[in-house]
């Protein structure tokens, strides 16, 4: 049974133990992705993870946009974007574009770093499971590329009325959005877990 | 020749790890998430889903997804309105972006993952291998439609000019962002191993047919 995985298009069973570094595997019959090796994954995910916290902190420090019109002006910051959603007494709202686009993402730098120290180091730790497995319960949750295209978006649709200024935040911000779509595409969902289970002590 | 699955060899496939353990488990032995041969209900709760998703798309559609307050006048637009605008406005690049995602998006897949149900019930001759691409689309596609929640999270917080101008949130951003979710939650509760399963039956009762 070693070295077998089971589409999750398909279910057929496909071996994948002859895999080398570089190399990757699709499902022969329905064609889904199965798995990609790469010896130094970890060492990417990581590199990148730090990188995403970094920008993270610069991206919650600066202004993120300002709009000035008839010498008036606003400036914001990403926290506030959720926040004014928030004190219009729309709360559901507010929390969700909250979760989307700094929650989740964050939660999961944070736990990408607990997970990709220890594998790439070769210990093992206690929580490694459960951080590895809400990593994977997460990841569809988080928008942080989806948020990039509707700051552009906006900017186009009041441009006409206003001038807009991006700040520091936002290139911060869309900068950690590149790494963290990298760090997260790293990370291989078959590979990683048995790397987990090779380093369990029996 | 059947292909053998892991079904076939009465393993089942954590969905959170990947591990094959045999099916009587009723959770992963390495990770311990709980365990089914096939999503559990995976057809009744998809389609609950998508006819909750098509219930809440009326008013998010009906609505106003925000309101521009210039000088004491509120407007309201909607999603559609907010499109037409920007035609209007020669901004055809981003018309089309928010065209694409708001519109096109997510009523493309209500009815591609109604579809997707309705060939699996009738167990459909369609190419499996396509109905597995285009349930990877959907898949893939669902949370960019939540761009149009974004754009008036961001419009509120940024405009507010005083008495001036300023943007309000309509109710439509709620339903929206709900039509969103649900639909995100529903293509993940289908099963595309459903669409092969049934594949594998007709496969096999033709070879049954052709050995008489």
């Amino acid at each position: 049974m070693t070295g077998e995985i089971a589409c999750h298009g398909c279910d057929l069973l496909v071996n994948v133990a002859a895999l080398k570094d570089g190399e990757s595997a699709s499902c022969p019959r329905c064609g889904s992705f199965l798995t990609r090796v790469r010896d130094d994954a970890y060492s990417r995910v990581l590199a990148y993870a730090i990188a995403g916290v970094i920008l993270l902190i610069f991206a919650n420090s600066f202004p993120f946009l300002s709009f000035a019109a008839s010498g008036l002006e606003s400036v914001i910051t990403l926290r506030q974007t959720p926040g004014a959603i928030w004190d219009y007494d729309m709360p559901g709202v507010a929390i969700l574009v909250a979760a989307f686009i700094i929650i989740i993402p964050a939660a999961i730098l944070t736990m990408l770093l607990l997970l990709c120290v220890p594998l790439q180091k070769g210990y093992y730790r206690p929580w490694l499971v459960t951080t590895a497995k809400w990593i994977f319960l997460a990841q569809n949750w988080a928008m942080v590329e989806v948020f990039i295209i509707g700051v552009i978006v906006s900017l186009v649709k009041i441009a006409a009325m206003a001038t807009v200024v991006l700040g520091i935040s936002f290139w911060a911000y869309a900068g950690f959005t590149i790494c963290f779509t990298l760090a997260l595409a790293n990370l291989d969902r078959y590979q990683c877990w048995e790397r987990i289970e090779a380093l369990e002590p029996t | 020749m059947p292909a053998t699955t892991a079904a076939s060899q009465n393993l089942s496939a954590c969905h959170v790890c990947c591990k094959l353990a045999p099916a009587e488990l009723h959770h992963c032995p390495r990770c311990g998430s709980a365990m089914h041969l096939r999503k559990n209900d995976s057809i009744q709760r998809t389609l609950a889903l998508l006819v909750t998703a098509c219930i809440l798309y009326i008013p998010a559609n009906l609505l106003p997804i925000m309101y521009t307050e210039q000088l004491g006048n509120s407007e309201g637009s909607t999603i559609l309105g907010g499109v037409l605008i920007l035609i209007h406005h020669d901004a055809l690049p981003v018309a089309l972006v928010i065209f694409v995602f708001s519109i096109m998006v997510p009523s493309g897949k209500l009815m591609s993952m109604f579809y997707l149900v309705w060939t699996v019930k009738r167990h459909s001759p369609v190419s499996p291998r396509q109905r597995t691409i285009m349930y990877r689309v959907t898949e893939f596609v669902g949370k960019w439609s939540m761009v149009d929640v974004f754009v008036v999270a961001i419009l509120v917080a940024l405009v507010h000019l005083g008495g001036l101008l300023a943007i309000k949130p309509g109710y439509a951003a709620l339903a929206f962002a709900g039509v969103v979710i649900v639909t995100m939650v529903a293509a993940e509760s289908f099963d595309p191993r459903l669409i092969w399963d049934e594949m594998k039956e007709t496969e096999e009762t033709e070879e049954i047919n052709s050995d008489n």
